[in-house]
């Protein structure tokens, strides 16, 4: 059974603030388990949980590098693979950005109704 | 260099975790909760016997996460005597009694935290019924033991962590409020609509899972 700081730590992965929201991505992208996740990443699978509670690093290039640098100084991952996951991650936030406002749009104009009558009559200005 | 273990720090590289939170340090907040995490829950355990271990975690994580999206919350300049360990069990305690007064809320639940807080006098809890621990304790089994919804299959139960089988049992029990669920999630402190969207997403989830171990209840 998982430790309560591994639970934590998957709770936290539901928040895109820390790291462990990109792994999750990745994984699910690559459809990895956590073994897989950590061989991906060149760590043991212990790790995973520390790696986990790290804040997201920062979309700017300079500070995402420096970021993924100061993550592998501290657990030495492979870092190409630590920044393709959480760009991927960053890829996949963005298209579910898109569909949910493709959504949205759809949701507004199933709202109107077809013959109220009323829809190609102006609106009052009073 | 390895991650930070379990334990207090000493009062140094307490500094050093709380200048690295303020400077971003991206390693910063996995050191904060490898490092006080376990003692935070272990403390509030030991001072709250009667309650849940899992409310005590969801309460640690709280105070551990409100810490890590505002560290300015902690000024150690005007709480120079308290270390950042007594400033989380300070949150943690508050976030404990926040959860317990929306479980109340939604369970009707009239003890106040401090009177399931552990007496040196054994047996001397405010002379009300309905603030003695036992009695609270008995309550709640048998609450829980009228609310018991169907059994999960073993071989979802199995992956699933105690926070998702809590969510789950509330879902079976058709709990729709949102903070019930974020609270459970350690989001309490979000704005709403992104509780209701992590909410949903994690509930998306758990129907997902449930959906592929061929469980059909709820």
């Amino acid at each position: 059974m998982a430790s309560r700081i591994e639970q934590f730590a998957r709770v936290a992965a539901d928040d895109p603030f820390f790291l462990g929201a990109a792994l999750a991505d990745y994984a699910a992208s690559e459809h990895l388990d956590d073994l897989g996740l950590a061989s991906a990443l060149g760590c043991q699978e212990a790790l995973l949980t520390p790696l986990r509670l790290c804040r997201r690093p920062r979309p700017e290039p300079s500070l995402f590098r420096a970021d993924i640098e100061a993550i592998v100084a501290r657990f030495a991952v492979n870092g190409d693979r630590l920044a393709e996951a959480v760009r991927r991650s960053d890829a996949l936030a963005r298209l579910r950005g898109t569909a949910a406002r493709a959504e949205g749009l759809l949701m507004a104009a199933r709202d109107r109704e077809p013959n109220d009558g009323n829809h190609d009559a102006p609106e009052s200005t009073s | 260099m390895t991650p930070l273990q379990s334990g207090t720090l000493s009062l140094l590289d307490e500094r050093d975790l709380y200048a690295r939170l303020l400077a971003d340090d991206p390693v910063a907040p996995s050191d904060l909760a490898m490092a006080y995490f376990e003692p935070l829950t272990a403390w509030l355990e030991a001072r709250y016997p009667r309650l849940h271990p899992h409310e005590c975690a969801t309460a640690a994580g709280e105070a551990i996460m409100a810490l890590i999206k505002n560290p300015r919350s902690y000024k150690p300049d005007r709480q120079q005597r308290e270390s950042l360990l007594s400033y989380l069990r300070m949150s943690a305690k508050a976030k404990l009694s926040n959860l317990l007064r929306a479980e109340r809320r939604h369970g009707d639940r009239r003890a106040d935290l401090d009177a399931v807080a552990l007496s040196p006098v054994m047996g001397k809890y405010l002379g009300d019924e309905n603030a003695d621990p036992a009695r609270i304790v008995e309550r709640q089994e048998e609450e829980s033991t009228a609310l018991t919804p169907p059994p999960l299959p073993d071989s979802l139960r199995a992956t699933l962590s105690p926070v998702e089988i809590e969510m789950l049992r509330l879902m079976t029990l058709k709990e729709r409020k949102t903070i019930v669920f974020a609270r459970l999630l350690g989001i309490a402190d979000r704005p709403v609509a992104e509780q209701r969207r992590e909410v949903k997403r994690a509930k998306d989830r758990l129907h997902k899972r449930r959906r592929r171990a061929g469980d059909h209840h709820g």
